[in-house]
């Protein structure tokens, strides 16, 4: 990134905070302790740790021995559903998922699927959103699991996690929120939610990247992942990347001290990106619910142009404008289109056809109105699948 | 303008959460007064309960469902009363009638001349009357068709134009491209006896065909409209 450069892919990575920085700075230098020691090098690294650990549990209304660090949000997803399974290997077992998910529960899934489990993917409305009576249909008595994600990263949409987790519960099943694209945008008390397993990722808040979290409900029980030295309460065995881990506290504090101000602003920058590219006159029509969603979210499509973001994106990129047309996780299935839109009912063509542009802390109104300046010339130039669409 | 007086009966988290657009529900509430339909921006409260609050529904005509249904990539068939013959004139099946724009005059097609280079030449225009006829491989009608051009592509020589009656040639003059190839159709679809899916290839039955021949093309767009299905087809043949 240089100077100028307009990062609209906050969904994919965030820039680091520099206070988060800040704060991870000497973890990378002199306190190089491991916090397993009991000497002082070792106990000032374990107070780092316990305080990162606060941090985060603060962030989500847990308490901290409720916080299992892991190195990623995918790795926090994968000891939620496999973690949860594991504990009913020898009864039936069935989990249910929304088909919007993420690749780092969906994968999950299909693995276990491939293992005996039975899996049920939820279909969702037009607007990406996971009906309560859909899931209560989808349940069984061997249902284990429920896992829906508390906001979508291609779409932005929002789920209503609370309803879905008493329908679960109902049940007899478990509730996990994948919360990855949501953790530090807005509220998320696991107690008013409901949910009993919980993932993040840090460097989606502007903390660094490979680190991730899972919230485990005091007396629930999983089984490991990573075996080993017995850390993060024998779950997740392996040394501490403390400089890591602090980093992610620290996002997870700065989040935590600002999410109104930051919400209110981003309402408002996102609010003016639909009312411009609405204005461009090129049949814009907003993906996913146009106020369920997050606060620096928006995903557009132009009718009949749908086709051509794969010459939309490389354009902006030339103005050094950096958008997304779907997850990056998906970057490696880039001719596919996305699952995401495509269990909304969009078709394979459009499907490819979205553009996400995805604010952060660091993105301002004059970065905004260069966008929505750029954006319209760049639209001429691609070529519509059809000569004239009628909304 | 909205003009209601009316505070909205509802009950508001209480979350201060600024999702909505401002930081707390106390002034999101005074902010409702005003605007009744800002309970929409509230994600704490279920459809439900917005729609209780709401003194009056107005649609945000930003925001529109996935063009195709939501179980899939298909369109269900439209129109299954059993009244309807779907055989052309010459007793040959199809799968739905291509109906042109309301408002547009005729068929919209999407043509090239056999030499692009007319299109420049000859200086087409928006708003040009033109003949020619589509000839060979796309799509072999052996009737001259007259219309009303749309929209040139200099660049490319392609002209999408709107397919009339004589008439209006013999009245005002015309511009004769000679041959050309219908490189696409546009237009609605009203009826169908079968489900409409992208990359599918079917038999329609263009409505205003003089032969009334059945044709068969690709669909490469879907939109539904409030008017109709539209759709493009293209890779058009006759039969």
């Amino acid at each position: 990134m240089t100077a100028g450069d307009i990062y609209f892919d906050n969904a994919a990575t965030t820039p680091l905070d520099p206070r988060v920085r800040e704060a991870m700075l000497p973890f990378l230098g002199a306190q190089y302790g491991n916090p397993s020691s009991l000497h002082a090098a070792g106990r000032t690294a374990r107070t780092a740790v316990d305080n990162a650990r606060e941090a985060v549990a603060a962030l989500l209304g847990a308490t901290p021995p409720e916080i299992i660090f892991t190195a990623s949000g995918t790795e926090a997803d994968n000891l939620a559903v496999l973690g949860v399974l594991a504990q009913h290997e020898v009864s039936p077992q069935h989990v249910v998922v929304s088909a919007i998910e993420h690749p780092a529960v969906l994968e999950t899934c299909r693995h276990a699927e491939r293992r005996g489990a039975g899996v049920t993917y939820l279909p969702v409305a037009a607007n990406g959103i996971v009906e309560p009576e859909t899931l209560a249909a989808a349940l069984r008595p061997e249902t284990r699991l429920v896992s829906v994600m508390a906001a979508n990263n291609v779409v932005g949409t929002l789920q209503p996690i609370s309803q879905l987790a008493r329908v679960a519960h109902d049940h007899g099943a478990l509730f996990h929120t994948d919360a990855v694209q949501a953790a530090g945008k807005m509220p998320l008390d696991v107690v008013r939610l409901g949910v009993d397993l919980l993932s993040l990722s840090a460097h989606k808040l502007h903390g660094p990247q490979g680190v991730g979290a899972l919230y485990v409900k005091r007396g629930l029980t999983l089984s490991p992942a990573v075996f080993g030295g017995g850390q993060e309460r024998g779950l997740r065995s392996a040394t501490e990347n403390v400089a890591g881990l602090v980093g992610c506290g620290e996002a997870a504090r700065i989040a935590r001290d600002e999410m109104v101000q930051e919400a209110v602003r981003l309402v408002a920058l996102r609010d003016r990106i639909f009312a411009g590219i609405a204005a461009c006159g090129k049949n814009a029509y907003v993906v996913g619910d146009r106020f369920r969603r997050l606060p620096g979210h928006v995903c557009v499509a132009f009718a009949g142009l749908e086709a051509e973001a794969i010459k939309l994106l490389p354009a902006l990129d030339e103005q050094r404008i950096f958008v997304s047309s779907g997850s990056a996780c998906s970057s490696h299935h880039a001719g596919e289109p996305s699952h995401v839109l495509r269990a909304m009912g969009y078709d394979p063509v459009q499907a490819q056809g979205a553009l996400r542009i995805t604010l952060g802390r660091f993105s301002t109104s004059a970065e905004v109105d260069h966008f929505l300046d750029v954006l319209p010339r760049t639209l001429q130039t691609l070529r519509p699948a059809t000569t004239r669409v009628i909304i | 303008m909205q003009t209601s007086t009316a505070v909205p009966s509802v009950e508001l988290p209480g979350l201060d959460c600024g999702l909505c657009g401002v930081a707390t529900c106390e002034e999101f509430r005074a902010r409702l007064t005003k605007s009744p339909d800002l309970i929409k921006r509230c994600i704490h409260l279920d459809a439900g309960s917005q729609r209780r609050a709401l003194l009056r529904v107005v649609e945000d005509p930003a925001s529109r469902g996935p063009a195709t249904c939501t179980s899939g990539t298909c369109v269900a068939p439209i129109a299954t009363d059993g009244s309807r013959k779907w055989v052309d004139s010459l007793g040959r099946e199809f799968d739905f009638v291509l109906q042109h724009f309301p408002e547009e005059p005729g068929p919209r097609e999407i043509i090239i001349p056999h030499n692009p280079m007319l299109t420049r030449e000859m200086e087409i225009k928006k708003g040009d009357v033109m003949i020619g006829r589509p000839l060979g491989m796309s799509c072999g009608c052996p009737v001259t068709h007259c219309g009303e051009v749309r929209d040139v592509d200099p660049r490319t020589g392609v002209i999408t134009w709107c397919v009339t009656g004589p008439l209006r040639p013999r009245q005002e003059g015309f511009k004769d491209i000679g041959y050309y190839i219908a490189e696409a159709y546009e237009g609605l679809i009203q009826a169908s006896r079968n489900e409409i899916k992208i990359g599918m290839r079917y038999y329609f039955q263009p409505d205003m065909c003089m032969l009334q021949w059945r044709h068969s093309g690709l669909v490469n767009y879907i939109n539904r409209s409030a008017s109709g299905l539209q759709v493009r087809l293209e890779g058009l043949w006759i039969g």
